[in-house]
């Protein structure tokens, strides 16, 4: 044991737990080797500051448990994460809704406007008078149909 | 929460030396444990369970916090030079042991840990600070117990290599 470096017990073990017989090996091993020694002392060190840093610890302060019950609450109030964007863009959303639903009403109602003339009896005003518009009055359909004959004859 | 906000705490205090970091980790802790009690299946204990949460909660705490760079000698006081000089020429104990001492040891070690990766903190203060056993730091991590060896047997090493610098002169 003392011609064997300790180098490796020291990273193996944690330095507290070393046994007695354990320091008496590596006590005998150190005497005859400087890198070694070294090694022991500094493992020591770094012991020690763990043990020092260690010994402080924090208590909860008096307002702990207000704070994290209000961030409790405050996490149920969110909700989940779609009812959150919802809120936050429901109204928006609507709105658009409500414009496309208005734009289509519209649009439906103006092109069955514009469809009514081609189901009339237009097409029966096929003389000049009725290309060009010059008819002052509505005729009936039997005026139009003498206007039409008499043309031809 | 009272009866177990105090070890969460303590448990909190071996990573942040800071009250405020430390206060934050444990509302965090709280939060995800209120948020999370339908996954607490009852098997363990409840102080089991919330020592997990904080683990976990510490550890990516750690690992988005900054690193702080290696430190050499010329980043020591003059009292943490001290300490470290009078420790390592084996001086009486009683010198150490001072709150004062204790202190400026305490300071010297956060800045040490602050040079290490998160999980070298980690193992070092469960195993070696805590002296958890290994099964209950690979419980606790969700590492296996291999792993937490091998973390340990490194951590020690890269821990007084840096100690090891700070005493080169």
């Amino acid at each position: 044991m003392s011609e064997q470096h300790i180098t490796s017990i020291l990273e193996s073990i944690r330095f507290a737990s070393l046994s007695e017989s354990d320091h008496s090996r590596i006590r005998a091993h150190i005497a005859s080797c400087v890198d070694c020694a070294r090694a022991y002392r500094v493992a020591s060190v770094s012991a020690s500051l763990l043990e020092n840093r260690l010994a402080e610890t924090f208590e909860p302060s008096p307002f702990f448990h207000t704070r994290v019950l209000a961030a409790v609450r405050e996490k149920q109030n969110e909700g989940p994460a779609f009812a959150r964007l919802w809120r936050a863009a429901g109204a928006l959303v609507s709105s658009m809704a409500a414009a496309v639903v208005l734009f289509a009403v519209l649009s439906f109602g103006v092109l069955d406007q514009q469809s009514l003339p081609t189901d009339a009896p237009a097409t029966a005003y096929s003389a000049e008078a009725l290309i060009l518009d010059d008819i002052e009055e509505e005729q009936t359909d039997g005026q139009v149909l003498s206007t039409l004959y008499e043309a031809d004859e | 929460m009272r009866r177990y906000s105090p070890r969460v705490f303590h448990f909190a205090s071996r990573f942040f030396r800071q009250r405020s970091l430390v206060e934050e980790a444990a509302q965090e802790v709280f939060l995800k444990a209120f948020t999370q009690l339908g996954s607490y299946e009852g098997r363990g204990s409840m102080e089991g369970w919330l020592t997990r949460i904080t683990t976990n909660t510490c550890l990516n705490l750690l690992r988005s916090a900054k690193r702080r760079p290696e430190m050499t000698v010329s980043d020591l006081s003059e009292d943490e030079s001290g300490w470290l000089e009078s420790k390592y020429s084996g001086a009486a104990e009683e010198e150490f042991k001072s709150s004062e001492r204790s202190k400026v040891a305490a300071d010297l070690t956060e800045r040490v840990l602050e040079t290490m990766s998160p999980d070298d903190r980690l193992v070092l203060t469960l195993v070696d600070g805590e002296d958890a056993p290994v099964k209950e730091v690979a419980e606790l991590t969700g590492w296996s117990e291999s792993k937490v060896k091998v973390q340990a047997f490194r951590a020690r090493k890269r821990m007084r290599e840096a100690v090891e610098k700070l005493l080169s002169k």
